[in-house]
């Protein structure tokens, strides 16, 4: 008897898997660059970019282990023991390295080459029809270069997803376990899998979640705007007034007087004194 | 339940049944179960919900006068705490209505769910698609700076193309012969009046409509393996619902952060060097006009109007179309090449518009 693997293609088993691993990690992932946004660090670039990229490894080993070991019991009806991130998403990082490397070039070099075709061949219509708008040669060289970039792009996903597939299926047939649950049972366990069991509890804890984040969130966003309009007629700066102590005021006042007094009363004495030497004289 | 929330629960379930709408309202059975695929209603209305509350927040500084619009705008984002990233959140927020709109409709159709018996579901869904739009053109104006004049100079301008009513919609839009006073006064009233309470009372509609013909379930799979999956609407549709807007909710906190709203000069009739155009969601329509194909009063009419009347009018007539019960998208081919064709479309358009901005500098 057929292994149940052989009864899904590569491509639509490694679809099924990446896809799902993909919208899974993708609102923690959004949670870290939201968090580092609000705290103006940007997530794509410098510490930012090594935060998330360094948070998202957990979050994406988790999630194609949740999401793969759902799609085998769901689709295969084989039952996983074990662990299943690490291994299937190095096995998806590596292959990943390697397509994107491959896919890079490929992709740049079409683009290029397209585009080089593309302006001559506009430059051949426009021999033969002058008065090309402009609005026509934008959108027609735009389909000249874009088409088959895609083509490309598609290609590369497509490479990436059969030998992704093609080591989703080796990972099933050594691992796995064809079970034995009825459709029914099956049915409950990948989707208890997927959604926790106890639903108040995951809403509380999820409202305390959002609560707490939003709470940093709050502390982290700027008051105001980080983009200020260049002409927006700032206001101009006042200088806060002391408030008034009447007390401290007439205790200063009092002080200031004495000192006068004082000096007052010295220059006094020493006007008399002059005043009595010349007169001895 | 602790006892005084119980007793509060009961005290309102005495009065108006409580648990019967509990009932009605969490356990609607979902044929195949839950799916990620079903969240986009939700958002959709998560997305109104928090457009009207940032809408209310930016009306307690907002002045909808034409003296007034702009400084108070600019006041919003320089003065107010917080004021920039609410103004921001909701100018990004419509963005995500319209993105929203067009991921509920494709789903819809490409799962065949406007079939016989949920017409009425697909009617009422396009109009509000329609109202949708409404909300980002009439909303583009308020903030009364050079981009939101000429955008809606150039959005009357093709509306009054429109045979019959066109210069009498033009003319009552604009309330004079340039957007002036007028114009913002009645664009602010549609906006904030007319417009949620016409989405209001259709969304109310739309499910009601949903609740009676009950979800149309996938397109595919056995009966046995769609009846072993049903499930109820709570909790696991809840939880994934709740997990979508959350996203949704993230990814529009992202857009506001990462390209803040930032006003251009004061409106004036005057353009200067500013090139006017509409918004994003706009732009295809925009740079079909510009095809020499449509130039001239027809041209421009047909592309402006037509074109786009036409295709609304066939979205309205598609279930009474296409009678098939087939539902599986990959068993309709023309339904799938046709989406496609308007998809892609849509989006080389859209970008040969950005393109052609660096041929008008």
């Amino acid at each position: 008897m057929a292994h149940p693997v052989e009864s899904i293609s590569s491509i639509k088993l490694a679809w099924a898997v990446s896809w799902s691993a993909f919208w899974t990690g993708f609102p923690f992932k959004l949670i870290v660059a939201l968090l580092l946004l609000a705290g103006q660090v940007h997530p794509w670039e410098g510490a930012g970019l090594v935060t998330l990229l360094v948070v998202s490894v957990p979050i994406d080993i988790w999630a194609v282990g949740l999401t793969a070991r759902t799609v085998f019991l769901e689709r295969l009806g084989v039952e996983v023991r074990g662990p299943v991130g690490v291994s299937l998403w190095w096995q998806g990082a590596v292959l990943g390295a390697l397509v994107l490397g491959g896919a890079y070039y490929a992709v740049g070099a079409t683009m290029a080459v397209g585009r080089k075709i593309a302006a001559a061949m506009i430059v051949f219509i426009k021999t033969v029809y002058p008065t090309l708008p402009i609005a026509e040669q934008i959108t027609l060289e735009l389909l000249l270069w874009t088409i088959p970039t895609a083509i490309v792009m598609l290609v590369c996903v497509l490479i990436w997803l059969q030998l992704f597939g093609w080591r989703l299926k080796r990972f099933v047939i050594t691992s796995g376990q064809t079970s034995s649950a009825s459709l029914l049972e099956r049915v409950r366990q990948w989707d208890y899998a997927r959604v926790p069991a106890d639903p108040t509890l995951v809403l509380v804890s999820f409202a305390g979640v959002i609560v707490t984040l939003t709470v940093v969130f709050w502390v982290l966003l700027p008051v105001t705007t980080p983009t200020p309009h260049p002409d927006y007629p700032l206001p101009p700066v006042e200088k806060a007034a002391k408030p008034v102590k009447p007390e401290e005021l007439i205790k200063k006042t009092e002080a200031t007087l004495e000192k006068a007094e004082a000096v007052l009363t010295a220059l006094e004495k020493e006007k008399s004194k002059e005043t009595k030497k010349g007169k001895g004289k | 339940m602790n006892g005084l929330l119980q007793k509060v629960y009961d005290f309102v379930d005495e009065r108006i049944d409580l648990k019967t709408l509990e009932a009605k309202m969490m356990n609607e059975p979902i044929k195949g179960g839950s799916r990620w695929a079903y969240v986009f209603g939700s958002c959709l209305l998560f997305i109104f919900i928090m457009q009207a509350i940032t809408g209310i927040l930016l009306m307690f500084y907002y002045i909808p006068s034409a003296d007034h619009a702009y400084a108070s705008t600019q006041y919003v984002i320089h003065e107010v705490d917080y004021g920039w990233f609410i103004l921001s959140y909701h100018f990004w927020g419509s963005s995500a209505m319209v993105v929203m709109v067009f991921a509920h409709m494709s789903q819809v159709f490409l799962w065949g769910a406007y079939k016989k018996p949920r017409e009425m579901i697909w009617l009422v869904g396009l109009v509000l698609f329609v109202i949708v739009m409404a909300f980002g053109f009439t909303g583009y104006l308020l903030p009364w700076d050079q981009r939101a004049y000429w955008a809606t100079t150039v959005g009357v301008e093709i509306m009054d193309k429109t045979p019959i009513v066109g210069d009498f919609l033009a003319r009552f839009l604009k309330g004079g012969p340039t957007p002036g006073q007028m114009t913002l006064s009645r664009f602010f009233v549609i906006h904030v009046m007319i417009l949620p309470a016409a989405l209001m009372g259709l969304a109310g509609l739309h499910l009601f409509f949903f609740r009676s013909a009950g979800p149309a379930g996938p397109f595919r799979g056995a009966p046995e393996e769609l009846k072993a999956k049903t499930d109820f609407f709570f909790p696991r549709q809840v939880w994934k619902d709740i997990v979508a807007m959350a996203t949704v909710f993230m990814a529009i906190c992202t857009l506001a952060f990462i390209e803040p709203v930032q006003l251009l000069e004061q409106a004036t009739p005057d353009p200067g060097d500013y090139h006017p155009e509409p918004e994003w969601y706009f732009l295809f329509l925009f740079q079909m006009l510009r095809l020499k194909v449509f130039s001239g009063e027809l041209g421009q009419f047909v592309a402006g109007v037509a074109i786009p009347g036409a295709f609304l009018l066939l979205l309205a007539a598609l279930p009474f179309i296409d009678r098939s019960p087939e539902r599986n998208i990959f068993k309709r081919p023309v339904a799938l090449l046709s989406w496609t064709v308007v998809m892609i479309g849509i989006l080389v358009l859209t970008v040969s518009a950005i393109l052609n901005r660096e041929f008008l500098e």
